[in-house]
């Protein structure tokens, strides 16, 4: 089997490095190489994943690769991903889709246009615990849903980067002009998606309350966020996307979930397969992650869709809908009062 | 030597009857308007069963109102127009206009009125408060409760099931964390929340999720519930500040764990209460503070404002629910 070749559309979103790392473990891809308009971040990928570095996007794309990866800065999306349609490939953008439901409207339109398929990626879809619950959902055992108590909580994003890696030039996920705005546009998506896909509904309403009394000194985007969804079901949902979790937390977050039926409840940590080490070498206990990796999964999916020229599994429109929820939520937020969505 | 009746004998009322008894004072008796329960529990803990709420106001310092919701309002008037002392258990009253009748009507006559907000007497919100007191965490940025059990079981005339007397869940059950919420982060401003009964109210649970906006700029998420399979009964407390985080999961502190191989056949407990061995059960706890602020004057970890306040926010959650809109807490005056 001919292997896919693929190229990587910016290293601006530290994600670029969990997918280029499991890109090259997969035997039917080529990475064929990485291109960012941050000359020295290329340089530092390229060297690390022994993959050519290409001096601007249009050159990558010239060697018309088979499919590409979005990992930019969330207001590139979409020059991104339209410049990868228009040459032939198929797309995983990250999320959120766009900052705008417009822009995310437009890069829907232009891989519909060119004849590719986008995908947004969602991994928390491929969590192993979220498809156990989903599995459960739909057996009928856990009854109707009422409501679910969500929270994909994390740490302020630049705590994500080392110290000494300034030139990597991750601080954008606080700058409302580049990422789109704060803790709701970063964390809210996941769980926006992720309730969509297990409730099998839309959502119709969305009310949101934001604070930055966390790290109000060193950010200026919202960092504390709480969402109540109204479903078309019926069907309620909050979902806490704070940067609530210090820098010296034991991990990066993570996403939980209490969903109660009818006749039932079932909780969800989907991060929760841990365990603890303790080494001299650190002379404290830190927490090892062992579940399977939903990225792994995730990339399978798109590198299988692309292949058979297939809509996948997560689509762009999902990533428009969690984009419009994401959009709704500030404007409830400015408001103090729910907005209809769709 | 301090007396004490207690008015209404159901689950709350043995409960106070046991606190009261780890005190100094004497318990006088019971009045209820089940005449049997009222002799039961005198038979137990001592005291009387008095036929007549005016037979027992002749007969007490303190008068304890451990009787449904909607009598909260009739019974504290009775108890201040007679000069006594007042413990009453939560919600203060059923609407807000009672409930601050009721204050005014204590103020005017002088008497003490304590709101039996027992959440703020378990060791580990307690224990929380403080470390958010001495700005362990720093500024309270957002706060998450949770409270659920399943629907309480008393068979006929089950006035916890019933709006009018009970309020509902969200004014009997989620009041706790509503309190609580504003203890640690400041008055509320705002509340929006859904609830199942709210648009169907024959549901056969009740669940309820409230976000609330507090002065100071905190958000708070309230998760309430009677809808687990019994006898699940969980609570959850997670504060983050701008210089710290206190979690407190629902799954993470219990010391013991009992397995059997197979049921041992008994069945949930009509009124579910979350319990963790201590060497002095939380009610007690509530109680013999109490005590203590009657008697030697300390000042009272909750407040008749307090009581009244947690009120105004459950019902402006109640009518959000009801409305689909943020209901400002000033909107809430009957």
């Amino acid at each position: 089997m001919k292997p896919m070749r693929i190229g990587i559309l910016s290293f601006a979103h530290l994600h670029a490095e969990s997918y280029a790392a499991l890109l090259k473990t997969m035997s039917d891809v080529e990475v064929i190489g990485i291109a960012d308009d941050n000359a020295a971040r290329g340089r530092y990928f390229a060297d690390q994943y022994r993959v050519p570095l290409f001096a601007d996007t249009h050159d990558l794309l010239a060697q018309r690769p088979d499919a590409v990866i979005v990992t930019s800065e969330n207001a590139y999306h979409l020059p991104l991903v339209t410049a990868a349609a228009q040459a032939g490939a198929h797309v995983l953008c990250e999320k959120p889709l766009a900052t705008t439901p417009a822009d995310a409207r437009a890069l829907i339109q232009a891989c519909h246009a060119a004849g590719v398929q986008l995908m947004t990626a969602y991994p928390m879809r491929f969590s192993t615990p979220a498809v156990e619950v989903k599995t459960m959902l739909m057996s009928g055992r856990l009854g109707k849903v009422i409501g679910v108590n969500a929270t994909n909580q994390g740490a302020l994003p630049e705590f994500h980067q080392a110290e000494n890696l300034d030139f990597l030039g991750r601080g954008w996920f606080v700058d409302a002009a580049l990422a789109g705005g704060g803790a709701v546009t970063d964390h809210a998506v996941h769980l926006a998606d992720l309730l969509r896909w297990l409730l099998v509904s839309e959502v119709t309403e969305v009310y949101a309350a934001t604070n930055r009394v966390l790290h109000q000194d060193r950010v200026t985007v919202e960092t504390g966020g709480l969402l109540l969804l109204t479903f078309a079901d019926g069907t309620f949902a909050s979902i806490d996307c704070s940067w609530s979790k210090p820098a010296y937390y034991p991990t990066w977050g993570g996403l939980t979930m209490e969903i109660v039926g009818e006749q039932s409840l079932a909780t969800m940590d989907a991060f929760k397969q841990t365990m603890t080490v303790y080494s001299g070498r650190t002379g404290r206990g830190a927490l090892a992650y062992w579940g399977s990796d939903a990225n792994a999964a995730m990339l399978r999916e798109f590198v299988d869709a692309a292949r058979a020229n297939r809509p996948p599994a997560v689509t762009g429109e999902d990533g428009l809908r969690a984009v419009e929820i994401v959009a709704a939520a500030y404007e409830s937020a400015a408001t103090g009062q729910p907005v209809r969505v769709g | 030597m301090l007396r004490v009746g207690i008015i209404g004998t159901g689950t709350m009322g043995n409960t106070h009857a046991e606190g009261w008894a780890h005190t100094p004072a004497t318990l006088s008796g019971f009045y209820s308007l089940d005449a049997d329960r009222a002799q039961t529990l005198a038979d137990q803990f001592g005291g009387r069963a008095y036929a007549t709420l005016d037979a027992l106001l002749n007969d007490v310092d303190v008068v304890d109102i451990c009787a449904p919701t909607d009598r909260h309002h009739d019974l504290i008037l009775a108890a201040a127009a007679a000069g006594k002392a007042i413990v009453c258990e939560k919600p203060l009253a059923r609407t807000y206009a009672q409930a601050r009748a009721a204050v005014e009507a204590c103020e005017a006559a002088g008497v003490p009125l304590l709101v039996a907000h027992v959440v703020r007497f378990f060791p580990q919100y307690a224990h929380a408060h403080a470390v958010v007191s001495r700005g362990d965490i720093g500024r309270v940025a957002v706060v998450r409760l949770t409270r659920c059990s399943f629907q309480p079981q008393l068979g006929e005339g089950n006035w916890f099931l019933d709006p009018a007397r009970s309020g509902g869940m969200m004014l009997d059950l989620m009041i706790h964390d509503f309190d609580y919420a504003r203890w640690v982060a400041g008055e509320v401003v705002s509340v929006y929340a859904r609830g199942v009964r709210a648009t169907t109210p024959a549901a056969a649970t009740d669940y309820a999720l409230a976000i609330l906006t507090h002065a100071d700029g905190a958000i708070s998420n309230i998760e309430g519930g009677w809808a687990y399979p019994p006898p699940l009964f969980r609570t959850a407390l997670e504060i983050a500040g701008d210089d710290g985080l206190i979690e407190q999961p629902a799954e993470g502190s219990a010391p013991l764990a009992f397995h059997f191989k197979q049921t041992a056949g008994g069945a949930a407990p009509s009124v579910g209460l979350p319990l963790s061995p201590l060497a002095e059960s939380p009610y007690t706890t509530q109680i013999r503070h109490f005590y203590e602020v009657l008697v030697n004057g300390a000042p009272s970890r909750v407040t008749a404002r307090d009581g009244l306040a947690a009120v105004r926010i459950a019902l402006a959650a109640i009518q959000s629910a009801q409305s689909g809109r943020a209901v400002r807490i000033e909107e809430i005056n009957s």
